[in-house]
């Protein structure tokens, strides 16, 4: 639990009580049996690291904030999500989807990158070009955090 | 009123008729739309899955540019305000956590200093332009269109950040009035569309957006009203999807408010734009050609 909690977005995990209204509010636990907020927040506090960092359970999360709202003791579930994604991510535990778009981020400065047909778009409706992004600044930042590493490994 | 407008990724490069209906209503209302040169992505939440710190520093790189141009930002994407808002809050707010990002953003010549504000365009519309303003701008109301507002999650919540600043979903809901239209009660109005699953957990986001289509269809709306670029695209394919994977049919139309108030300000969209949409917004047209 320490692990978690003495994380910038982590620390939440230590005013829960179980109450479970996070649960009760969450769209996601609402379609899908296995997310269950409450639960999610049991494991970190009973120590079941590897369950918890190594499976699907962070990644059900629409960080809609809803339990953000809820928690009557400022538990902030959907914020030790982030708290939990970044020690899983550290573990090579990180779906393909967020893979690609912070590739694309390393690579263009940009999560998502336009089509040609879109830029061609853009011109022709008057919109003008794209606006310019420092890929170098940005570049300069990401090999500083060690992001780079983290996303880059084995390949 | 002068803003550094940030665009961020999302909106150029799918919904760029978004973009063109804010460029078209901006100088209408006494908004003028400076560009950010050399702004980065705002870091969104698949970001800040990765890394903490890298979401800090490149958020704050952007918030830096605006300070620089002593303005505060504009953006239209929710997911670009939360990261941008959050950000720009804890700096403020935590000097040993600024005086880290500060490190980073040393190397590429940036220094957060903490003299900006950001904002949404709803807010902007609302606050600075002002709604008896928006108002008088109408030209050709919508008298009597059914809308079922979708502010997105990152205009209202967590309160914390929100309140004290502004109402997102009351500002939203009479802007939706100005422009004559009516915007109707629906179960789970505040609810997420799905979209911050999308690509990651795709059977999720449909089943979540699912949920938010049949309260607006029970509601009998006309139309789903939008501010987030990611509400509008998993609303409006979301429905698509849904139709071949779970053979529910809604057609919904789904326009930004910006497209919404052009048109009331009597400014017609170009045939590029109403093409641009998965369900057809004709029928939307064609309640306005009949008033």
């Amino acid at each position: 639990m320490n692990e978690v909690a003495n994380t910038p977005r982590g620390r939440g995990v230590l005013a829960c009580i179980q109450c479970g209204r996070c649960t009760s509010s969450c769209l996601v636990a609402r379609a899908v049996e296995e997310h269950n907020p409450r639960k999610l927040m049991e494991m970190i506090i009973l120590g079941l690291r590897s369950e918890v960092i190594a499976g699907p359970l962070p990644w059900h999360c629409l960080s809609c904030f809803t339990c953000l709202d809820r928690c009557p003791q400022g538990g902030d579930v959907g914020e030790v999500v982030f708290a939990i994604r970044n020690l899983a991510v550290r573990e090579g535990n990180i779906p393909k989807g967020i893979l690609d778009q912070a590739r694309s981020l390393f690579e263009t400065g940009r999560v998502v990158t336009p089509s040609r047909t879109a830029l061609i778009q853009r011109e022709k409706y008057g919109l003008g070009k794209e606006p310019m992004v420092d890929v170098e600044a940005v570049q300069k930042i990401l090999r500083k955090t060690s992001f780079d590493k983290l996303i880059y490994r084995g390949s | 009123m002068k803003y550094a407008f940030f665009l961020g990724c999302l909106i150029p490069a799918r919904t760029p008729n978004y973009e063109n209906s804010v460029r078209k209503i901006a100088p209408e209302l006494g908004i003028e739309l400076v560009e950010m040169e050399g702004a980065n992505c705002c870091a969104p939440f698949s970001i800040q899955s990765v890394d903490y710190a890298s979401w800090l520093a490149l958020a704050a790189r952007n918030l830096c540019i605006a300070e620089e141009m002593g303005l505060d930002v504009l953006t239209l994407c929710n997911d670009c305000y939360e990261s941008l808002l959050m950000t720009n809050t804890i700096l403020k707010e935590n000097k040993e956590t600024r005086n880290k990002v500060n490190e980073i953003l040393a190397d590429v010549g940036s220094k957060f200093k903490g003299k900006i504000n950001v904002k949404n365009f709803i807010d902007v519309l609302h606050e600075d332009v002002g709604l008896e303003k928006v108002k008088n701008a109408v030209k050709e109301p919508f008298n009597g269109l059914k809308v079922a507002v979708q502010p997105g999650c990152h205009l209202t919540k967590p309160k914390r950040i929100h309140f004290g600043q502004w109402m997102g979903m009351t500002a939203l809901e009479e802007l939706v009035e100005a422009t004559g239209a009516k915007s109707i009660a629906y179960e789970r109005k505040e609810a997420c569309c799905g979209g911050p699953l999308r690509g990651v957990n795709d059977e999720v986001a449909m089943q979540v957006a699912k949920q938010k289509l049949d309260g607006m269809k029970v509601a009998g709306v006309d139309c789903i009203v939008t501010v987030c670029p990611f509400c509008y695209l998993e609303l409006d394919m979301g429905q698509l999807e849904i139709k071949r994977h779970l053979k529910e049919e809604y057609d919904l139309p789904v326009l930004h408010f910006a497209d919404l108030l052009r048109m009331a300000m009597g400014m017609k969209l170009e045939n590029w734009e109403i093409k641009a949409h998965r369900i057809p917004i004709t029928k939307i047209l064609k309640i306005k050609e009949e008033k």
